[in-house]
């Protein structure tokens, strides 16, 4: 015990909190840098959701906002959320934090390795922060940063803002390579005895295939993106047609790799669920098998869907059908695993705390989005919605859901072990009625949008005659949005008081069975006093031969009953 | 205590596989290496089939200097994989002999390329003179960013291995042989395709 | 599988790797058809690449799952070439 405080007392605050290889503070600064810039998504969003509502008038608090401003709003309020929200927190904060803990490892297989991750993280996050403030200011072309407007500067008015935003995803994309070998290597190798990889917990499962569809997928747009940048600073015509190029070819790049991309940030969240869900109706996992071959399954399909992001772009009409069919595949393996948590919940014990009625949350939403899903991927419908409300209602309901649903829930369900306290339950649940009401609020009134013909990234609706009577959804939903993001004050405040002057937490408060819970809360450096060693698999809830409901992993086995 | 020395060091030596860890971490890396290297020369091949004109451009690319520049990855190759078997039979001066003879192919390589880049730029053939030239300088310059790269870590084991640090560590050698045969196989793959498929 | 590592003849596989190379250039300006050049020159880089592989890489002596990690890869770029040849060759 003492030379572990010894090590721990020699650290000093540069190389325990800023310059640290441990994997747990690693996983806290992910998710420092996460919420972050989700709070300036959000504010981009109110942003753009007051032009919407009111255009042409001073937003409050901010001024007015003109059609470059706007498309500026857009672009950086899909890149911020996509690529600096949900990758650090999903994957960087959970999936560093929890892995070695889950596998009963020490710390990640490469340390050094992971702290280099989040510093280029870091580096990628402050170079997109200096592209606001640059002459011509931020990127303005679209998250999806689609040629000929992101290849020349003239079309944009928007120079080195564009350069540094290609940059910055460069680095960012470095960063979860990175991470990705640690995920993988630490996963594959690292695991404590008896712990077989078919009694991995399934967010392990969904990190590493996450981890893999990232690193097959992000290749190709690299490639894209160096050409890109030729095509902005040296002048060639990869992508210009005037020059022989083709725009075609960078929509087929950046959705290779998008499609992948937003499965990369799908399953953690799916994984957060999977664990929270059994431990909140003290059962196991329904179709704990089932539920890993869907993974793997969806993950080969996720290659094979891409183009039906490109129905209506000039894409040659023989691929569309292909691509509608194996985008209609994609929906089998997660609509089996949507039924697996439902089968889960039936007839459990469930109770009701605040993690678990984010997860339930998680469940309600993405189940819209997934089903949407399908509509959008049956090409002759897709030609009517595409570019509307309609895909945005619909990728908001399937991507909110897991950046902020599943992530709340597993901010408050791993609350205690990462700081050893327990956050508040009023807040808790105060907080996830407010995101649930007016989530729905702003995005059902979307889908009505989109349904009724508003198409994506216009500054202002009131300069089309047709989409005037449609006026009142867009203020409704603006309404629901400010209340949306002042819904998450009680999160703030809970947060940030919880770190202080929260219950201290007990080492397994949720009686859950997952290696993590073994651990002290917080965990030391090197995570366990003794390295576990597993006798089952994760999901032993009111096992018949235990008195108690709950049966943890590195219980040796009870001699009594035939376990 | 055993336990004591793994967390104050927080490096695990555990491998439920039986690969070693870093083997494993190498090759995850470079499965993403090959679909980007995979992903560019498949853009290039899709642009050429559909591009008018390219041969001639293509024409003025010097074969002799490509073949040259082929010539010393393979030869570096060689020289890096013998440092591995150095390495193996316990024989630290065949390891520094043979990286450093890595090292300066590998900067031959680099060299020969930028006198072959500086040539054609002077001739006028820039990376916007054709859609050719764009790719062409496009792919050879990821390639070349690449080898520097190797270069680099290559030169870090050498001098390592100068000052005795690489002693425990040999399994490091076979590890960065791995990235730089992998750069070695796609500059297999560029010679044809971009100074020999007229 | 223990690890009994023989090494194979490294110089015996540069030779070939050199000879290989030769024949590529010399193909090059032979007076036959293109396509058929084309091909053969490939099917010449496609044996270096598999003999630095397997010797060089050693992928030869390595387990099932490495296998795997070099050649799924292969797989996936495969299908992004398919899918962009209708859009991008046939312009």
């Amino acid at each position: 015990m003492s030379a572990r405080v010894e090590v721990e007392e020699h650290m000093g605050f540069w190389r325990g909190y800023v310059f640290s290889t441990d994997h747990k503070t690693i996983a806290k600064q992910y998710l420092a840098i996460g919420l972050f810039w989700a709070i300036v998504g959000g504010l981009l969003a109110y942003l753009m959701r007051w032009q919407l509502a009111y255009p042409d008038t001073e937003v409050p608090g901010w001024g007015f906002i003109g059609a470059d401003f706007y498309t500026m709003l857009v672009t950086m309020h899909g890149t911020i959320m996509v690529f600096f929200v949900a990758m650090p927190i999903l994957l960087g904060a959970f999936g560093n934090f929890l892995i070695p803990l889950m596998v009963g490892a020490r710390d990640m297989a490469f340390p050094r390795l992971n702290m280099l991750s989040v510093w280029t993280f870091a580096l990628s996050s402050l170079v997109l922060l200096i592209s606001f403030f640059v002459p011509g200011g931020a990127a303005a072309a679209g998250w999806t940063g689609y040629p000929p407007l992101s290849a020349k500067p003239i079309y944009t008015g928007v120079d080195w803002g564009l350069n540094l935003w290609i940059l910055a995803l460069a680095l960012e994309f470095a960063s979860f390579l990175m991470g990705g070998v640690n995920f993988l290597t630490t996963t594959v190798n690292l695991r404590a005895p008896g712990l077989s990889m078919l009694r991995l917990p399934l967010l392990v499962w969904m990190q590493i295939t996450a981890a893999v569809l990232f690193m097959l997928s992000v290749g190709p747009l690299i490639a894209g993106a160096v050409m890109l940048l030729m095509d902005r600073v040296v002048g060639t015509s990869f992508y210009l047609p005037e020059g022989g190029g083709d725009p075609l070819l960078w929509q087929h790049l950046f959705w290779f790799f998008g499609h992948p991309e937003v499965y990369v940030i799908l399953l953690p969240g799916l994984g957060i669920m999977l664990e929270i869900l059994p431990v909140f109706s003290r059962k196991p996992i329904f179709g704990y098998r089932p539920i890993i071959y869907s993974t793997i399954a969806a993950g080969i399909l996720s290659f094979v869907v891409w183009a039906h992001h490109q129905f209506i772009s000039g894409l040659d009409p023989r691929l569309a059908m292909p691509f509608s069919i194996t985008t209609i595949f994609i929906s089998v393996p997660f609509a089996l695993m949507v039924f697996a948590m439902i089968a889960t919940l039936w007839r459990g014990s469930i109770s009701f705390p605040t993690p678990m009625l984010f997860a339930l949350g998680t469940l309600a939403v993405f189940l819209v989005g997934g089903l949407t899903g399908v509509f959008n991927g049956s090409a002759p419908v897709d030609i009517y919605i595409h570019d509307t409300y309609f895909v945005v209602a619909h990728f908001h309901y399937t991507l909110f859901s897991v950046t902020f649903f599943a992530a709340f829930a597993g901010i408050y369900f791993w609350f205690p072990k990462m700081f050893g306290r327990m956050m508040n339950e009023t807040l808790g649940k105060l907080h996830f009625w407010l995101t649930f009401l007016f989530f729905n609020a702003v995005f059902v009134a979307m889908f009505l949008l989109g349904l009724g013909g508003m198409m994506r990234r216009i500054a202002n609706p009131m300069q089309y005659d047709f989409l005037q009577p449609l006026q009142p959804m867009n203020v409704f939903a603006t309404i629901a949005s400010i209340l949306l993001l002042l819904g998450q004050i009680p999160f703030v405040i809970n947060f940030f008081w919880s770190l202080v002057a929260g219950e201290v937490a007990e080492r397994n408060p949720w009686q859950a069975n997952t290696l993590e819970w073994s651990a002290p809360s917080p965990p030391p450096h090197g995570n366990f006093e003794i390295v576990p060693v597993v006798y089952r698999g994760p999901y032993e809830y009111s096992h018949p031969s235990v008195p108690e409901d709950w049966l943890p992993q590195d219980r040796p086995a009870v001699p009594t009953a035939g376990v | 205590m055993a336990e004591a020395h793994v967390m104050a060091v927080g490096v695990e030596t555990r491998s439920v596989t039986g690969i070693p860890t870093g083997k494993l971490g190498v090759w995850w890396f470079l499965a993403s290496e090959i679909v980007l290297f995979g992903g560019l020369i498949g853009v290039y091949i899709m642009s050429r089939l559909g591009g008018a004109g390219w041969s001639e451009m293509a024409a003025h690319l010097s074969v002799p200097i490509g073949t040259l520049n082929t010539f010393v990855l393979l030869t570096s190759s060689l020289t890096m994989v013998l440092a591995f078997a150095a390495a193996e039979k316990g024989n630290p001066k065949g390891v520094r002999t043979w990286l450093l003879l890595t090292v300066l192919l590998g900067l031959a390589f680099l060299i020969i390329k930028g006198f072959e880049w500086s040539s054609e730029i002077g001739a006028g053939f820039t990376p916007t003179a054709g859609a050719f030239w764009s790719f062409y300088y496009t792919m050879t310059g990821l390639h070349a960013l690449h080898v520097l790269g190797g270069v680099v870590v290559n030169f870090i084991l050498f001098l390592a291995a100068l000052l005795g640090l690489l002693r425990g560590s040999e399994h490091r050698v076979e590890l960065a042989g791995l990235y730089w045969h992998f750069v070695d196989i796609v500059w297999i793959f560029l010679f044809p395709l971009l100074y020999l498929s007229w | 599988m223990a690890r009994e590592r023989v090494h194979p003849n490294y110089v015996a596989v540069w030779l070939w790797l050199v000879g290989l190379l030769i024949a590529s250039v010399v193909i090059s300006y032979l007076p036959i058809s293109r396509g058929v050049a084309v091909f053969l020159i490939f099917v010449a880089a496609f044996v270096k690449a598999v003999l630095v592989a397997l010797n060089y890489m050693h992928l030869r002596f390595e387990r099932p799952l490495i296998y795997a990690m070099a050649v799924i890869p292969l797989a996936i770029f495969f299908v992004l070439w398919i899918v962009l040849y209708p859009d991008i060759a046939l312009r």
